[in-house]
């Protein structure tokens, strides 16, 4: 057995001649080695980009998935005061930039947003502890006006409201019908605001613009929020009284009154038209549209164009109302169809005429507020911008209320009007998309339209939280890491830590720089385009 | 106990896999040796045999593996065939250098081109200077019996074993086998305890740079240490009979002749079984001829060899593998080995077989006949 001297050993224990060291290669500093570096840079995914308010949306989706619901919650509404509505009536500017839509489907953000708003409902936002003295008022409690009063509220301002109608919303209350926003979703979300920030809402006070002055002298600034409030009237169709603007029919519908006439034609192709000829039709009324182009023209959101149309909506495409006549008591129209000459619609042939006790105008808003030119006042909501989306209202007023602090110079967190912040956007081809599985979008249950042709029932229902899980996986995380690993398996120098419990994603990949040799496989291998090589000094 | 059983040569060679228990199995498919770890996946996915078993893209991948599941203490197995083998070659030389025990199943191919995938022993003679140990099988049953002693003597050199079996003429006939009870298996091979592995909690340096005159003496080890495996061999080999009632050597006298007899045929593998019929023919025939076979070729049993022939006259060398520009493969190792007897056989290198071309009785035995017509110098081919 002596003869064994080497195998002995190494059973001894002994391993003198074996290529092993009982010593740690962490003594050599092959990060000297370097001449790049890689370091997290956290970019800009494409749905923040397109929303108006600017919402981190795989921020806090982050934060919803790993279970922080009252973080993720606040993270929303940091951006966007009112998700609850905002996650029913808004178009989704996000989900039509999701870099999911090439992959399979984007991701259902919209129903992500109102889940996590209806969890906040009775949910307090956080006071604001510091109170000032400068007080300021806004015109109109729609949504432009109660978002202008919320961000300036969270900074210690005090803030009223004077609203002409009975109550507060705009035309998320007289216009947006209950079948796509529920009232006691909005009445929630509303009183929620009013009861978390120091805001004095005076109802049934209409304010005009020869007020101003007085107004000057009562407060620090004004807002202007009033909305548009009428509905655009050709001079042509102004002779008879059975002519209507769908504002003004929607507003009364949406009060809960009686409709007189039993036939309506609506002219437009908006959400106005849709939104006023489908309530009609809950009403019991008889309507059609007439619309001057064709139906994939129509201006409606896609989604109010196929609910229409699945709930037996009669649509005239390309055909205009050339002539009205008020007869006795019936409107006589004749119906052309509609010339299209290089985009300019004009008559062309008559096609038929058409009785109807009345004609509903849904081709357009307007105010009839008038300033003096020579007065620099503050506006927001479609009074600034023209009729838009609830998000772009918010936004309006997020901006006139950050355009005051910045004047009172308060420095708030956010700020859309400053968005140098992460200027890089993350497109498709910075993803790794095999690092993802094909999963397509969760069908989301809708009341059938035989079920909801006759009421006001809400028609798009809320996710359960299987498939609200279900569909945060699917969510990408563009330009923000998650800590997936995939950089620490790659790693050949094994020089990254990964963070798994970090709250802040540029923290969560830990570059060991004593280490790592640049060799760049981590910033090449990143699935969400987060890791960058820069030249190391 | 042993059971009976009738089995595809790959199956037995699943069962010796299976009996030996190894942790991680990882291997990629190729002719002829996929039945093999198809087997053997079958087996971990039925729960038959514990092990993780790893999908790979390549042999590379497949060597590359067991060298990390090796490193952090995992009894490991892979096999592969002819240009699989090759692949693996670089990581050969990596896994011996860095002392990790496994034993890789070969199952004899040709390498192309021309494009072949029937049997001869080019493939692993080719791997021949790796450092690994290599030994060779007659049948299906020598294959089973020598995993197992392949683990333990593997795990007591710390070096790696390849076990080489004839493509197809093993892997895919039958053969009656006697399987071992996984208890007396357990009894003889125990569980592997590595003296130092891959541990987060307890960091080593395997395989760093060494400086040339440490380089030197680690070499100078591994060479001591592959001497002494002939005697750890010995003692797995002698355990195992004594346990299994099976006996193996690396040199075996398969076939006597009388007294008179001065002249010896030796060969190693499947072709054995032909050959013994060619000798007991001659025996009886009236030309007294010996048969060794060679189980081992690294370590290269020089003493055994130069003991089993010092008193022939001519030992006729069948190869199956040449080393071009010199001759048969085998033929070179055993001329060496005879070199310091006091007086040495003339040393017949014949090309008996490449790429699968059949070998018959009837040839051994017109070889031996007229063995006065064979070339002692040149490599004897054979005419068509």
């Amino acid at each position: 057995m002596s003869q064994l001297k080497h195998v002995k050993a190494i059973q001894n224990g002994d391993f003198s001649g074996l290529p092993v060291s009982a010593g740690s290669t962490a003594v050599n500093l092959t990060g000297s080695w370097k001449f790049f570096r890689p370091h997290s840079v956290i970019k800009d995914s494409p749905c923040r980009q397109a929303c108006p308010l600017q919402i981190p949306i795989a921020g806090y989706l982050d934060k919803l998935e790993k279970g922080k619901v009252s973080e993720a919650l606040k993270l929303l509404r940091d951006y966007n005061p009112m998700p609850a509505v905002t996650g029913r009536v808004c178009p989704h500017f996000c989900q039509n930039a999701c870099n999911r839509q090439e992959f399979d489907e984007a991701v259902l953000i919209g129903d992500l947003e109102r889940y996590l708003g209806d969890l906040g409902l009775e949910d307090r936002h956080p006071k604001c502890t510091n109170q000032r003295s400068e007080k300021i008022a806004v015109i109109g409690a729609g949504p432009a006006g109660l978002s202008a009063a919320v961000f300036l509220a969270r900074q210690g301002l005090q803030v009223s409201i004077f609203e002409r109608t009975p109550a507060a919303g705009g035309l998320l209350r007289y216009g947006i019908p209950a079948y796509r926003l529920p009232r006691n979703i909005l009445d929630r979300e509303i009183e929620n605001l009013l009861a978390s920030y120091n805001i004095e809402l005076h109802c049934n006070r209409e304010i005009e613009p020869t007020q101003m002055a007085q107004l000057k002298k009562d407060y620090h600034e004004v807002i202007w929020a009033p909305g548009l409030q009428n509905s655009s009237l050709p001079d042509a169709w102004c002779s008879t009284l059975r002519v209507k603007g769908a504002l003004e029919l929607l507003a009364a519908i949406n009060r809960g009154e009686d409709i007189a006439g039993q036939s309506f034609i609506v002219v437009g192709g908006g959400n106005a038209a849709l939104d006023v000829a489908r309530s009609l039709k809950r009403l019991g009324k008889q309507v059609e549209i007439i619309y001057r182009r064709t139906i994939a023209e129509m201006p409606a959101y896609a989604e109010e164009k196929k609910q229409a149309l699945d709930e037996g909506l009669l649509i005239h495409e390309q055909e205009v109302v050339e002539k009205i006549e008020s007869k006795e008591n019936i409107l006589q129209l004749n119906i052309h169809q509609a010339h299209n000459h290089e985009a300019q619609i004009s008559a062309g042939n008559f096609l038929r005429t058409f009785a109807a006790d009345y004609l509903i105008a849904a081709i357009g808003q307007e105010s009839n507020l008038s300033f003096d030119t020579s007065e620099t006042i503050i506006k927001a909501g479609d009074f600034d911008h023209g009729a838009a989306s609830v998000a772009e209202a918010l936004a309006s007023g997020r901006r006139a209320a950050e355009s005051i602090l910045e004047k009172l110079e308060i420095n708030s967190a956010i700020n859309l009007n400053n968005n140098s912040e992460n200027p890089i956007v993350v497109e498709n081809r910075h993803l790794h998309l095999d690092y993802f599985t094909k999963k397509p979008a969760i069908n989301v249950p809708e009341l059938k339209s035989s079920v909801r042709k006759d009421n006001f029932s809400e028609i798009r229902q809320s996710l359960n939280l299987t498939q609200i899980q279900s569909e945060i996986e699917r969510c990408f995380h563009c330009g923000s890491c998650t800590a997936c690993g995939i950089c620490w398996f790659f790693c050949p120098d094994v020089a990254i830590v990964i963070d798994r419990e970090e709250d802040d994603p540029a923290k969560r990949v830990l570059f060991d720089y004593d280490h790592c040799k640049g060799c760049g496989q981590c910033a090449a291998i990143c699935p969400r385009g987060v890791i960058e090589m820069e030249e190391d000094n | 106990m042993q059971k009976k059983a009738i089995l595809l040569g790959s199956d037995a060679i699943a069962h010796g896999v299976r009996l030996s228990r190894p942790e991680v199995i990882s291997a990629y498919p190729i002719t002829p040796q996929t039945h093999i770890i198809e087997t053997l996946s079958e087996m971990v996915d039925s729960g038959e045999l514990k092990s993780q078993y790893i999908k790979v893209e390549s042999e590379m991948s497949a060597i590359a593996a067991v060298l990390g599941s090796v490193s952090a203490g995992s009894r490991s197995f892979t096999a592969s065939s002819s240009q699989g083998l090759a692949m693996m070659h670089e990581v050969l030389h990596w896994f011996a250098g860095a002392r990790l025990p496994l034993v890789l199943v070969n199952a004899n191919r040709a390498l192309g081109a021309p494009w072949n995938i029937w049997s001869d022993q080019s493939d692993s003679f080719s791997q021949r200077d790796t450092g690994w140990l290599q030994i060779y099988c007659e049948t299906s049953q020598e294959a089973l019996d020598t995993i197992i002693m392949a683990y333990k003597a593997s795990e007591q050199l710390m070096l790696p074993i390849m076990v080489m079996i004839d493509g197809f003429i093993l892997s895919h006939t039958m053969e009656r086998l006697l399987i071992p009870e996984q208890e007396m298996v357990d009894n003889y091979l125990p569980a592997y305890r590595a003296p130092y592995r891959l541990d987060p909690d307890n960091p080593m340096t395997f395989g760093a740079a060494a400086q040339p005159d440490l380089f030197y003496e680690i070499k100078k080890t591994f060479s001591a240490t592959m001497t002494e495996a002939l005697t750890v061999l010995d003692q797995c080999q002698a355990e195992f009979a004594q346990k299994f009632e099976r006996s193996y050597e690396p040199v075996m006298h398969c076939q006597e002749g009388d007294d008179e007899s001065d002249t010896a045929v030796l060969c190693c593998g499947a072709m054995t079984g032909t050959v013994r019929v060619a000798i007991a023919e001659l025996n009886k025939n009236g030309t007294p001829t010996d048969l060794y076979k060679l189980r081992l070729l690294r370590p290269f049993p020089n003493r055994e060899l130069g003991s089993a022939l010092k008193d022939k006259k001519r030992v006729i060398v069948l190869n199956r593998a040449c080393s071009y520009g010199v001759g048969g493969t085998l033929s070179q190792e055993v001329r060496a080995a005879l070199y310091n007897l006091p007086q040495r056989p003339i040393v017949n290198d014949v090309m008996i077989s490449l790429g699968g071309k059949e070998v018959f009785p009837e040839t051994i035995i017109k070889l031996v006949e007229e063995h006065e017509q064979l070339s002692s110098v040149n490599c004897n081919w054979l005419d068509q």
